[in-house]
């Protein structure tokens, strides 16, 4: 019984946040053989230097896809085919026999240099270190694996270009500098974004002192539908520097506007400078123009002004090294029921102490504080582990819920405890009525039709 | 998907929070009624009601949240068919395989749909999710879930065993996701399912490391690369707020306090034992001078009687003793009084001032029984048919591209990589 065959036409008019090829304009994220990565910005008619690794023209790169990897050959740019993973044979092989120390490699470093300089290939230039190597049938194959690949990371002229995915530039960007991120790793930003509940149409407020891993984000996430207004500390357009990596559509950022703490404050007006030409008629064009970009400026302030303080955000999302609780109750007006608030510290006890700020308060529900874990394996045939080095913190994370009170309400356990007092005024033998733990989980026996609990 | 009105109406899917731990989805039908152990309510009083309010009971017993459903609380409140994904997992996947709006996924097996709506709030009516089910009624069910939710536009549910008989869409999709008993069966399938003109990306989804094993090898010969693997988890942490841990001078104080009243209990008892004594020698006297005038001996009833030593002598070593110790204490007392006053002010205003503005502090710790596993995450890239057929053919080996894996390079000096996703290094 197949029901509603999805279309197997291929369809692929997709609605990407970044164009399909690479274009002059881009900020592109190189990886060399090294493991490093390089930023470039891909300007028109310029030459891209990766050192000993080789150069060539921008041109080369512009219109191709993303992820792949390439080859510099005089100065061209020759795809590289993906290449399998290889089986690694089990030998007899120790390191019983091997000294550190010891000399091995009678190939010279200027004899290196001459075989580079006469344009041998690095995979020649590591097959005569092998036949050279004195010790090189005494290692193992795991081993001799790991030669070559340290070898290729020296040799080799090839480099890759990352996607930008959220995910890549996050990582990117956390393996540079996790402070400036503050601390916002990949599984980090993931969950942020599924607990506000980040979705194409969504309306959002956002404080991101994370350098805009935040915004990015969002915006990846709305893909050019939705609103997103994020607060920040300056007076001028706040720079968000993730976001130059994504190399987003404009129809992307354009969904985006910013206000400060300042401009976003109900009580306050903004001091905005005359639009008018003093004299009742412009002096000049260019006077003209610069009062009119002033005039464009102080429309779309006071409109998004506007914007935020007719309400109704369906989430608000806070990277801030300001005190949470001070965003948090400066911005609740202007979320919908049943938003979703959500912090990220570097500092447990930033949204531990908020928890508790929270959580006797009405219109909160259910605060609570988590913390990502997250484990990357190397997985190669037979030599399937975790990473020796790993990162310590992705952050913590608080969700709550925006609620409307209604002070009226009152818990069923306090009728219960009234019902116990008046029973045990009556006569202290009534002793099946539960204590409040007792009635919760009580509560999942009958009348409440209940999942059962997995896990 | 679920409604995203103000206000709840007639027909939509809202979630009812009683507690933390009590949290249920509720079709508002009206005419029916709700009745927990948390109150009683009409559905056709929640219409017009906005979505985030906290609901009356009827008779003024108990109240619950209405809140407007989203995949993390759908994820929580769910009818459990199967073992479930959550969020930590679910952000993860839809992050690495880079799901946004107009993003096209298939997903097997559907399960209980944890996965699937929270693909489909990412891909939004833009993108499409093909979800797979190889269980008759499972399937069954989540297709009513997703019609009741409004998601059919975004979601197309198949029963079909994906593993025999492979997906309904070919050159299509940007993302699969397997969470599978055997996803290397389907790893053929899904190659012909993902769309070849771009880069395009695989999940599987497997709890045992014997089962990732066989996954990469089949990745790895399906001609996928970048293959990696993670496993992510979510800490919950405990909150209370307590007031100030005590120093241990308040201790020290208590301990000292103690043992001078012990003492000074014991210096009182010893006090009654020779007031007693004396009182006993004075009666002595008086009967020793009244048996003198008898010339009769009478024993005395007392407690002393066996004593050695007479009870005055006792009494007075005693005291000797006592009133050296005395001294001592008295000084020690004395020398450290002005210490105690100092170091235990701040924690007696903390208790002292219980009732005003208690001073407290913020404690947390992760719960003592956590999710220490859920699954294992194996992902893998495919590149576009194009360069992948460069592979091909710089190797001059005739291959069926789609089954085998493209041979090893002629240089054989194959690395993998096991840097972070991006791209392979050479």
């Amino acid at each position: 019984m197949d029901v509603g065959e999805g279309s197997s036409q291929p369809n692929h008019a997709s609605s990407s946040t970044r164009e399909e090829t690479i274009r002059i304009g881009d900020t592109v994220l190189l990886k060399i053989p090294s493991g490093d990565i390089r930023t470039i910005k891909l300007e028109g008619n310029s030459n891209i230097n990766l050192g000993k690794f080789g150069s060539f023209p921008s041109s080369e790169l512009a219109g191709q896809s993303y992820g792949l990897t390439y080859e510099i050959v005089d100065k061209k740019l020759k795809v590289l085919p993906p290449r399998p993973m290889q089986e690694v044979e089990d030998t007899e092989a120790t390191n019983e026999l091997i000294n550190d120390g010891q000399y091995v490699q009678p190939l010279t470093v200027e004899e290196i240099e001459t075989l580079k300089k006469a344009g041998l290939h690095a995979s020649e230039i590591i097959k005569k270190q092998i036949e050279q190597h004195a010790n090189y049938s005494l290692k193992t194959e795991y081993s001799k694996e790991k030669y070559k690949k340290r070898k290729e990371a020296k040799y080799s002229k090839s480099f890759s270009v990352l996607e930008p995915t959220m995910f890549n530039v996050c990582e990117y960007w956390f393996n540079k500098d996790q402070n400036r991120l503050r601390d916002i790793r990949p599984d980090s930003l993931a969950q942020i974004l599924n607990l506000a509940n980040v979705r194409p149409g969504g309306r959002y407020l956002a404080v991101d002192d994370a350098s805009g891993v935040l915004v990015s984000g969002i915006l990846d996430r709305l893909g050019g539908s939705g609103r997103l207004i994020t607060i920040c500390d300056i007076d001028s357009p706040p720079a968000y520097p993730v976001m130059v990596h994504m190399n987003f559509r404009k129809e992307v950022t354009s969904v985006m506007s910013s206000l400060n703490w300042a401009t976003a404050d109900e009580e306050y007006t903004p001091i905005i400078a005359s639009v008018d030409p003093p004299a009742g008629k412009f002096k000049s064009d260019g006077q003209r123009t610069r009062l009119n970009k002033r005039k464009f400026a102080s429309d779309a302030l006071m409109q998004t002004r506007e914007e935020l303080f007719a309400g109704e955000y369906d989430g608000l999302l806070i990277a801030s090294q300001y005190d949470p609780f001070s965003i948090i109750e400066k911005l609740y007006p202007y979320l919908g029921g049943s938003a979703s608030i959500v912090v990220h510290s570097p500092h447990v006890q930033v949204v531990t102490s908020l928890q508790t700020q929270l959580r006797d308060r009405p219109g909160y529900l259910g605060p609570t504080v988590t913390e990502g874990f997250l484990r990357r394996y190397q997985v190669l045939p037979g030599r399937t582990h975790p990473m020796m080095n790993a990162s310590g913190s992705g952050g913590f994370i608080l969700h709550v819920i925006k609620i409307y009170d209604d002070p009226t309400a009152s818990s069923v356990m306090v009728h219960r405890h009234r019902k116990k007092a008046k029973q045990s005024s009556e006569g202290p033998s009534e002793k099946d009525v539960e204590q409040p733990a007792a009635i919760v989980v009580d509560a999942t026996g009958d009348d409440v039709e209940m999942r059962t609990s997995e896990s | 998907m679920w409604s995203t009105a103000r206000e709840v109406a007639a027909g939509d899917v809202v979630i009812a929070w009683m507690t933390r731990d009590i949290i249920q989805p509720l079709l508002i039908t009206p005419g029916k009624d709700l009745n927990t152990k948390y109150g009683y309510y009409r559905h056709s009083d929640l219409i017009g009601v906005p979505y985030g309010s906290k609901v009356r009971s009827r008779n003024g017993k108990g109240f619950f949240h209405l809140l407007r459903p989203t995949p993390e609380l759908w994820t929580l409140a769910l009818p459990h068919r199967t073992q479930i994904l959550y969020l930590a997992d679910i952000a993860f996947v839809e992050a690495w395989l880079d799901l946004k709006p107009g993003s096209k996924v298939i997903e097997a097996g559907t399960g209980s749909g944890s996965f699937s709506h929270s693909v489909a709030r990412t891909v939004g009516p833009t993108g499409h999710l093909w979800s797979y089910e190889f269980h008759e009624a499972r399937a069954s069910k989540a297709r009513e879930e997703f019609t009741r939710h409004g998601m059919d536009d975004i979601v197309t549910l198949t029963h079909r065993n994906v593993c025999k008989d492979g997906f309904t869409v070919t050159d299509t999709v940007d993302a699969v996701f397997l969470d599978l008993p055997a996803p290397w069966d389907a790893i053929g399938h899904a190659k012909n399912a993902l769309r070849k003109d771009r880069i395009t990306r695989i999940c599987c989804f497997s709890p045992c490391m014997e089962q990732v094993l066989r996954t990469v090898s089949a990745l790895n010969e399906a001609g996928f690369t970048e293959i990696t693997m993670y496993e992510t988890l979510l800490r919950p942490h405990q909150v209370e707020s307590t007031p100030p841990l005590t120093p241990i001078s308040v201790v020290s104080d208590r301990l000292k306090q103690s043992e001078a009243r012990r003492e000074e209990k014991r210096l009182r008892q010893i006090a009654n034992a020779r007031a007693g004594a004396e009182r006993r020698a004075k009666r002595k006297a008086e009967e020793e001078a009244a048996n003198e005038k008898d010339g009769k001996r009478i024993k005395s009833d007392g407690e002393g009687e066996s004593d050695p030593v007479p009870p005055e002598v006792q009494a007075q070593d005693e005291r000797a003793a006592t009133d050296g110790m005395r001294l001592d204490g008295a000084a020690d007392v004395a020398a450290a009084s002005p210490i105690r006053a100092a170091s235990s002010a701040p924690v007696e205003d903390a208790t002292t001032t219980e009732g005003s503005e208690p001073q407290k502090i913020t404690l947390s710790k992760t719960f003592a029984e956590v999710r220490g596993h859920t699954s294992y995450l194996t992902f893998a890239v495919l590149l576009p048919a194009a360069v992948r057929e460069v592979a091909a053919t710089a190797t001059s080996v005739t291959v069926s591209a789609e089954s085998t894996p493209p041979p090893p390079p002629a240089t054989k000096e194959s690395k993998m990589t096991d840097v972070q996703s991006g791209v392979e290094s050479t």
